[in-house]
């Protein structure tokens, strides 16, 4: 059975006086135990789908999906507070920016303590207190930190990037959560911060048999973590797979641009040499290309691609364009 | 924290110097001898003149002069009132903790009243509820004070007859002035009429405190709305959001410590719009405060009595300004500057 089975789910911005999609029906599917990557430019909509899967996306924006089932149940059906319930419990994010989803004015032990999930404690009200303080400290251990006093006492702005970064892992691991969306949660950090907290999730992807999403703009940085990758360009779906089958035979013109211009992939290459790399950048919201929206930028793209491509299904590998590169191998 | 203080001090002795200078400057514009604008000693023989010449150095550079006036005040030496020939100090002693006690407790109403009510309105966000208090905040804000505060005596006072129109309190009482707030001095009198004068003093400052804090009420109104919602659309709600929180949780654990936050801030702004409001309401109550006081000079051309009162209410208004300030950054962890390290 599967952990998350999101199909067709669709993001649309309100506000304005023209509403723009802007997921256009991507699919997503974990299984239990299983370290997914999310990959995509910036602006491809990773944050908007996370957001809507955890359910915190504002007014502005409308989620439609025609399938969103977790641990069998068809959220879908259910109404809104039951649902936020289900999430809530067993969904654990990570935002982007540590720093910014820390409350200034509270100190990192309360926020840390409010976070404890109630049901995990035992007793009468006066012994919760130090339950909670209890669980906060080990909660950071977990992570890592080893002054917790310190820590505890402080206010977010007295911590590094890194730590705020650990500090929020803590806070998502304290509802003892299934699953944990993980969106950049490397980014803007030296390379030996980034090894450190990559090597903590996978730690508790083994351990805990935690499933993990791992958002990230990078292909590279991720495949060495991953069992699987789905990749979205500009809020439509592009290809998901294995990490190998990803890596090694992308099917999709994109997916082969992300993997021809990352250094590790074109060890072969004469040094000093270009990088391959797509023509153009991403499409803002406000000019989407209809059809499939890789098309101005695509070396194969033709006439059929106006129009959106279904997605195509090859023993797990699952492609989204007209022209796929599957003969090519 | 210590850079924090000087900063505040610094500021507060450049307004006080940028205030004096006003102040003096005010002696020679008014019309009359400048000598006797600064003293008020208008029936003075010449004897008497020639003292206040010595005293004020009038007869040396402007620099010494502007000294002198300012060690006069510094002995809290305000001159005489050209009106009633009586110290000003002593005037003002007697004047101004009325008049701090009205702006303080409307303030005091506008807040409780006001940041709760934007609060309420920015939760519904376009509803209803948000609509009805933003339309009763436009209309609050746009009543002109001194129609208010007549309408205020004629229906609560003389038509209904709950509250009186006019004075401190019944002159039935007598209490003995210690501190000059009438409230504290009536805690502190050992009168057997204790307590029915202290309902009556309250009987007294119900309507003025409401017709002072109805305009900034308003104003606070819509400060709280705009901060809170401000705070609701930031990352950490969303992120306390995902945390499983709830509404009420997030509301008021982390959204409205935030948003007081920045309704502190501008707490020193609304103060001096208050305190100008008094000032009309203080006449039309009769309140024996120093706004009354200070229009009365005006009227009376007291040219001694507007230079003083306005020294003494810019300070009232400049010490509230940074006392809030003080409150803000005693809050605000971002605002106290002492980070331990980073590690
Ligand atoms: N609050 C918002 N209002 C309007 N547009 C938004 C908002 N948030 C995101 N967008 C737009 O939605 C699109 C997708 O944004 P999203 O944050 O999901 O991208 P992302 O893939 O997470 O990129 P990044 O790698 O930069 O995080 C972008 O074009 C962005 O401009
Ligand atoms: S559908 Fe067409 S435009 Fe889109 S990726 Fe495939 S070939 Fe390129
Ligand atoms: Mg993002």
């Amino acid at each position: 059975m599967n952990l998350l089975d999101i199909r067709n789910l669709s993001i649309e911005l309100v506000s304005g006086n023209k509403p723009i999609l802007a997921v256009d029906r991507v699919s997503l599917c974990m299984k239990e135990g299983e370290v997914r990557g999310l990959v995509g430019e910036s602006g491809s909509g990773k944050s908007l789908l996370a957001q809507a899967i955890v359910g915190v996306l504002d007014d502005k924006w409308q989620v439609d999906a025609d399938r969103f089932h977790w641990r069998g149940t068809d959220l879908l059906r259910l109404s809104l507070e039951e649902r936020k319930a289900i999430i809530s419990k067993d969904v654990a994010m990570i935002f982007q920016e540590p720093m910014a989803c820390l409350d200034p004015t509270t100190t990192i032990g309360e926020q840390l303590e409010e976070a404890v999930d109630s049901r995990q404690l035992s007793g009468y009200f006066w012994q919760k207190r130090q339950q909670r303080k209890a669980a906060a400290i080990k909660l950071l251990h977990k992570v890592g930190i080893k002054h917790h006093e310190f820590c505890i006492r402080s206010y977010p702005h007295q911590l590094t990037e890194a730590l705020c970064q650990r500090v929020m892992i803590a806070i998502a691991l304290a509802t003892r959560p299934v699953l944990l969306i993980a969106d950049e949660p490397t980014a803007a950090m030296e390379s030996s911060n980034q090894g450190q907290i990559f090597r903590l999730l996978a730690s508790l992807n083994q351990l805990k048999n935690m499933s993990i999403l791992l958002i990230s703009h990078d292909l590279e940085n991720v495949t060495h973590w991953t069992n699987t990758i789905t990749v979205m360009y500009s809020g439509q779906f592009v290809e998901a797979g294995t990490t190998e089958q990803i890596f090694n035979h992308p099917f999709h013109p994109y997916t082969r641009a992300l993997v021809d211009s990352s250094p590790k992939a074109n060890m072969l290459l004469p040094a000093k040499s270009r990088l391959m790399t797509l023509p153009g950048s991403i499409p803002i919201l406000q000019h989407l290309p209809i059809g499939c929206r890789l098309g101005p930028r695509c070396p194969r793209a033709q006439q059929a691609c106006v129009q959106a491509p279904k997605v195509k299904n090859h023993h797990g590998h699952q492609v989204s364009c007209h022209y796929s590169l599957k003969d090519t191998y | 924290m210590l850079v924090f203080i000087i900063r505040r001090l610094n500021l507060f002795f450049f307004t006080m110097l940028l205030l004096t200078l006003l102040t003096f400057s005010l002696s020679f514009l008014f019309p009359g001898d400048p000598l006797v604008n600064l003293s008020g000693q208008i029936n003075a023989t010449p004897q008497q003149l020639e003292q206040l010449k010595l005293a004020y150095k009038s007869d040396q550079g402007i620099m010494q002069q502007y000294f002198a006036y300012l060690s006069h005040l510094a002995e809290g030496d305000l001159g005489l009132s050209m009106a009633s020939q009586t110290q000003i100090t002593s005037e003002i002693i007697n004047l101004l903790p009325a008049t701090i006690e009205l702006s303080l407790i409307a303030l005091m109403l506008a807040m409780f009243v006001g940041i709760p009510l934007g609060f309420i309105a920015a939760v519904n966000h376009r509803k209803t509820a948000d609509n009805i208090i933003l339309s009763v905040a436009m209309l609050g804000y746009s009543v002109p004070v001194f129609w208010l505060g007549l309408v205020a005596i004629l229906v609560f006072s003389i038509q209904l007859g709950w509250f009186p129109s006019a004075g401190q309190l019944s002159l039935v009482y007598e209490i003995e002035h210690v501190t000059g707030i009438q409230f504290i001095d009536i805690l502190l009198s050992d009168s057997v009429y204790k307590w029915q004068a202290f309902r009556d003093a309250s009987a007294h400052i119900v309507l003025p405190a409401c017709v002072v804090a109805t305009a900034p009420a308003t104003i606070f109104i819509r400060l709280a709305r705009s901060s809170m919602l401000a705070v609701l659309e930031t990352h950490y709600i969303k992120a306390a959001r995902a945390k499983g929180l709830t509404f009420r949780q997030i509301i008021f654990r982390h959204a409205v410590r935030n948003s007081l936050l920045q309704i502190i801030r501008h707490i020193g702004l609304q103060f001096a719009n208050l305190v100008t409001i008094a000032m009309i309401t203080e006449v039309i109550f009769s309140w024996p405060g120093i706004g009354r006081w200070l229009i009365e000079s005006i009227y009376q051309r007291d040219y001694t009595g507007i230079q003083s009162g306005l020294l003494v209410l810019s300070t009232f208004i400049f010490i509230v300004h940074i006392v809030t300030d003080f409150i803000y950054a005693a809050l605000n962890p971002l605002a106290r500057e002492h980070n331990h390290g980073t590690s």
